[in-house]
């Protein structure tokens, strides 16, 4: 969240350690390695108990909610299916075995095991977010660019523009688009339909407030780069304004985006709960926002571990790319 | 008043553009059913967790089975059991067993044969706790068994007399399946129920959408159909569209082309669109009413129940919210129940009214904030409302009651909750008031909803009589009503039942349980099932 | 050194203040009760009389959008102060504490790390189940994990300063060195996070709202005003655009101010 957008020195320092030794980055491999399982272990811990301090008798939430008006051999069935009438323990060690072996259960409330309900909701989310993260950068770059070439009014309004998209909450922006694109002018479907033409508002409302967040970054690094030792002196080289910007300045501004992808992906993932249910497309995010809506606690416990596992193994590879993008990195690390 | 004035305008407004554009339609309108085509229907109920409405049993499941399964009765528009995949029923002198004569020419859609056995089958699959049913469940409470007397003909063995039994079989949560794939298990049957209805199940794309395809061997429409043999269209594609908004975008867009859970302010707004035409089609059941707990302070008083419903300004409400798309109730059952009762005098708005009742009541003081005060309490009420079933403009509807009462000195505490939590409250008697819809054909409903056993809450802490109406002679008047057949004295009964219920101001009626359906207007054929008002597309076609 | 304000500076203070007054004296610029029913003139479009229109109860929108102004940036307020409480001692222990201390509280932080955006919300809220409470809690907690590594990254800098090695080699004592040199300069750090923090938390919490997860009706909450809002979009836009409206204005605004005082800080 917001928090994290600023620039963080230390997220960036976090890759720390010294290049060049295989070694050395297979230590950090490692450790990152064992940082990932500790985290999941963590994660899947803390999730199997705070879902049961939830009030009320699973078994209820399994045969339809609270009104179902289940009958008590029905509920003593369903209790001994699932295993709830073990105690807590035996059920806690029992899900750690299956989870190690990549058992998630089977869902309360879809009657589906859990695995199978995140492969078929997993791909539309990811196409949605990766296609949301391109757009977002797109966006943000050329507002960036345009911003800071484009002088002092261009500053004024693409640091507004930007500030104002970051701003925008998804479900306003998207039921704005809805009325503006599908209703009002009838150029796209409102709701989620094959092919590209469902894609773009859902896409849109995605990108949008992200493009905001990375566009007032990747501003600030080109105006820093543009200032920054190595291009004063390639300018007393004499290499000319434009080849400056495009050869050294982008490429710098790509390295604090790069770092915020892993904050992007925490942002595409809340946005996703919205925009898939306003938009009826299948994903996580819905599957995640029904199964909080019923309790279905298999499946929050699934799809919460699928979109950690998903934020470290991003936060990893952008760490990694940090790592072999700019050696300065580390370097500035060790000096912290 | 509205409510009736949709559809033939629409109707006088299409027909005045095709007299007016005469031959220059590009178009000219079919007036025989063609065939072919996949009709997008678009619905806002929640996604079902199972298609098989045998487990649990809630109204997702229902609209979306009508489809593809099918019930031994169903009734007319006049509320008359007519034949479906029974053909006749004779019930013995003693109450105690009926016998349904079953077609014999229908087979389920995996080749099973349908016979008594089948029906047998399906009553032990509904009775078995495995199943978890609750609507069917609860429906066939007094069936001790179902033996099969040959191959088509069925005998259910009751426990008691049920006047309701044949009401009860004609619900969608009922309907027969093939006794083969209900041995299959759960998860597959869900998704993959099997029954003789006009389509089949072929896919189910989760949070997506489910496929339907024609049944082509389809024989057994109910004989109120309007058309034999298969149906027109060659598929549904049943797509689940919560949000409200955006089902309506893309009815207009034509990206669908019917939807359900239609919003008031929607219908007025697709009343000056000529592409698209209205349905309204109430509930069966029980109207749409608060429920005052009758059980707790200070709902315990008679007169406090009375101050309440009579310092609520429901009319007003009503018309604000609704546009006239629903008339004001005044009865405990839905306007399409012959037996229902209206009292309209016992509602009437009135303040001073209100303010005497609660002086006499002993409310005389008043606090700072204008609230009644005795012996030092507010009069306070909790007022929880569920997220998950209640319509938006219901939420308002309570807000602007929650204002007007307040000139009256209650103090309601609306209380929105997600359905567990709402259960919750009610389990632990833990409210005053509250609003929760109750669909079953006919008046037994009455029976469920007001006698006194249904204030022994199930395992899970459900119970249907939130009112806790307790009264041993309202009991003795519903239970004989469920028990003689003689339908002029059933009728008697249920309406001093309702005397009973209205006079005793455990309830504040609203409107019928709304259902409206929206659909563009080359859309033809599409009605509701009298039974319980979910749409059948079996004599669906589309004029395109 | 303080740079000169710009007019886009300008605007947002302005923007602030007045929200600040609506905050704190709604009387003064909507004098009308955002309570007050009249479904006789209910879902009017904007006028003179109604200048946002009047919603479903024919309540006035502008005057609900003004009584609101309070409610809703205290939850913006309530969730970044629970968010940059809890950060702060995380990020003190992790900064402050000994190695092992440290290297537990950072694995805490990685853990709650990776339950990004409104997960670890969601997951709060089927607990506790939804209300204003418990998403303004639940968003604050979000947020927190973000605020933590900044703060223990920021405390890390200052311990290694050399005018902390000073105060060391001055015998100060753990606490004093806390108080006197390690707070004040973590201090402009977090109110610049806290600025740049509370127009999304107003985001977040509205979601929420929106999700049916928030705020509970008939308050003139800017999040609930959606919620109620959002079935009406089609027919009647002013329901959501307005309180919509000033959500975003009132995000970018303290946006607007912490970027231009993160600027400051780093200028200085």
């Amino acid at each position: 969240m917001a928090g994290s957008l600023t620039l963080d020195p230390s997220q960036l320092a976090r890759a720390g350690g010294q290049r060049g030794r295989q070694s050395r980055w297979l230590r950090w491999l490692l450790l990152r390695l064992g940082g990932v399982v500790f985290v999941l272990w963590a994660v899947a811990s803390v999730t199997f108990f705070a879902l049961r301090l939830i009030p009320g008798d699973p078994a209820e939430a399994i045969l339809g909610g609270p009104g179902s008006q289940a009958s008590e051999e029905a509920l003593a069935q369903a209790r001994a299916h699932y295993g709830l009438d073990q105690p807590l323990a035996t059920q806690y060690l029992v899900y750690l075995g299956r989870l190690a072996i990549g058992d998630l259960g089977s869902s309360y409330a879809l009657r589906q095991s859990v695995v199978s309900v995140i492969g078929d909701t997993l791909g539309p989310t990811l196409v949605l977010a990766v296609l949301s993260l391109a757009a977002a950068v797109l966006i943000a770059l050329t507002l960036a660019v345009w911003s800071t070439r484009g002088g002092r009014g261009a500053a004024a309004l693409g640091s507004t523009l930007e500030i104002v998209a970051a701003a925008v909450p998804h479900f306003w922006l998207a039921i704005s688009l809805i009325l503006v694109f599908s209703t009002t002018l009838g150029w796209l479907p409102p709701v989620s339909v094959p092919g590209v033409a469902g894609l773009v508002l859902p896409v849109l409302t995605l990108a949008v407030p992200l493009a905001g967040f990375l566009g007032q970054v990747m501003r600030e690094a080109l105006l820093d780069a543009m200032e920054s030792p190595f291009v004063l002196a390639a300018r007393a080289r004499g290499e000319g304004e434009g080849g400056l910007f495009w050869r050294h300045a982008l490429r710098h501004a790509a390295i604090p985006a790069v770092g915020l992808v892993g904050w992007a992906f925490g942002s595409l993932i809340s946005g996703a709960v919205v925009v898939e249910t306003i938009f009826a497309r299948q994903g996580l995010g819905r599957s995640l926002l029904s199964a909080v809506q019923s309790r279905d606690v298999p499946l929050v416990i699934g799809v919460v571990l699928v979109v950690a596992l998903g934020y470290m193994l991003v936060t990893t590879l952008t760490d990694l790319a940090d790592r072999l993008i700019d050696p300065r990195l580390n370097r500035r690390a060790q000096q912290a | 008043m509205t409510r009736t004035r949709t559809l033939p305008l629409l109707i006088a407004a299409s027909s005045a553009i095709v007299l007016l554009s005469g031959c220059a339609a590009a178009a000219p309108q079919n007036t025989e059913p063609v065939k072919g085509g996949t009709l997008v229907y678009a619905t806002g109920d929640a996604e079902p967790s199972c298609l098989d409405p045998h487990v649990g049993g809630n109204f997702p499941q229902a609209i979306i089975s009508t489809q593809y399964l099918e019930s031994l009765v169903s009734k007319n528009v006049d509320g008359e059991v007519i034949a479906w995949l029974a053909t006749e029923w004779t019930v013995a002198d003693d109450g105690l067993s009926w016998d349904f004569t079953l077609r014999d020419d229908v087979t389920f859609t995996d080749g099973t044969p349908f016979t008594a056995d089948a029906v047998a089958a399906n009553v032990a699959h509904l009775k078995d706790p495995a199943t978890a049913s609750s609507t069917g469940y609860l429906a066939l409470d007094k069936v001790a068994s179902v033996e099969s007397v040959d191959e088509h003909t069925a005998r259910f063995n009751l426990t008691e007399p049920d006047s309701a039994l044949l009401d009860s079989l004609s619900q969608p949560w009922l309907a027969i399946e093939s006794p083969a794939a209900l041995q299959r298990p759960q998860e597959v049957n869900c998704e993959s129920p099997v029954g003789t209805g006009p389509f089949v199940v072929t896919g189910w794309n989760r949070q997506q959408s489910v496929t339907l395809e024609r049944n082509d061997d389809y024989v057994s429409p109910p004989a109120d159909a309007a058309h034999e043999g298969v149906a027109y269209l060659d598929a549904i594609e049943w797509r689940f569209l919560p949000d409200s908004a955006s089902r309506y975008a893309a009815l207009r867009a034509g990206t669908v082309d019917v939807i359900d859970s239609v919003q008031p302010d929607t219908i007025i707004a697709a009343e000056d669109d000529d592409a698209i035409e209205h349905i309204d089609a109430p509930r069966p059941g029980a109207s749409n009413r608060i429920e005052l707990n009758s059980s707790v302070a200070p709902f315990d008083d008679i007169a406090v129940r009375e101050a309440f419903i009579r310092s609520a300004n429901v009319d007003d409400a009503v018309s604000s919210l609704l546009f006239g798309t629903a008339d004001r109730s005044y009865s405990a059952l839905s306007s399409i129940e012959k037996a229902g009762v209206s009292e309209p005098d016992l509602f009437d708005y009135d303040q001073k009214e209100a303010a005497r009742l609660l002086d006499e009541a002993g409310w005389t003081e008043k606090d700072d904030d204008g609230y009644r005060v005795k012996n030092g309490k507010r009069l306070e009420v909790d007022f929880p409302v569920s997220t998950n079933q209640s319509i938006p403009a219901e939420v308002s509807l309570f807000e602007q009651l929650q204002s007007t009462t307040k000139e009256a000195g209650f103090k309601v505490n609306l209380e929105p909750l997600d359905l567990s939590s709402w259960y919750g409250v009610l389990g632990e008697n833990d409210y005053n008031l509250v609003s929760a819809p109750y669909t079953k054909v006919g008046p037994d409903v009455l029976r469920i909803l007001f006698h006194s056993d249904s204030t022994i809450p199930a395992p899970s802490g459900y119970f249907a009589n939130h009112a806790q109406v307790k009264d041993p002679a309202l009991d003795a008047v519903l239970d004989r009503a469920s028990e003689i057949t003689d339908e002029d004295e059933r009728q008697e009964l249920y309406a001093e039942a309702q005397k009973t219920i209205l006079d005793g101001y455990f309830i504040l009626p609203l409107y019928d349980q709304q259902n409206h359906y929206l659909l563009r207007s080359d859309v033809e054929g599409l009605r509701t099932m009298p039974t319980v008002a979910t749409p059948t597309l079996f004599d669906t076609w589309l004029d395109r | 050194m303080v740079r000169r304000l710009g007019p886009l500076e300008v605007a947002a203070v302005a923007t602030i203040a007045l929200l600040a007054l609506a905050a704190l004296a709604p009387g003064v610029l909507a004098p009308g009760d955002p309570l007050a029913i009249d479904p006789l003139s209910s879902f009017e479009s904007p006028s003179f009389a109604h200048p946002f229109g009047t919603d479903e109860s024919g309540r006035d929108i502008y005057t609900r959008v003004v009584h609101g102004t309070g409610a809703s940036l205290l939850i913006g307020l309530a969730a970044t102060a629970i968010g940059i409480g809890l950060a702060l001692a995380f990020g003190l222990l992790a900064g402050f504490g000994p190695r092992w201390l440290d290297f537990g509280t950072t694995r805490v932080i990685e853990v709650l790390f990776a339950f990004p955006g409104l997960l670890f919300a969601l997951l709060f809220i089927v607990v506790y189940g939804p209300g204003v409470v418990t998403s303004t809690i639940a968003v604050g907690l979000s947020t927190a994990p973000g605020y933590a590594r900044i703060i223990r990254s920021q405390v890390i800098r200052v311990r290694t300063s050399p005018y902390l090695e000073a105060a060391t080699v001055l015998g100060r004592g753990r606490t004093a060195r806390i108080v006197r040199h390690v707070l004040p300069n973590v201090a402009g750090a977090l109110f610049v996070l806290a600025t740049l923090g509370i127009g999304q938390s107003i985001v977040w919490a509205s979601s929420l709202s929106y999700l049916g997860l928030g705020a509970v009706p008939p308050a003139a909450e800017w999040g609930a005003m959606l919620s109620a809002g959002r079935t009406y979009i089609a027919s009647f836009w002013w329901m959501t655009f307005f309180p919509g409206l000033f959500i975003v204005l009132s995000a970018a605004a303290t946006t607007l101010l912490g970027r231009s005082l993160q600027q400051n800080v780093r200028a200085s």
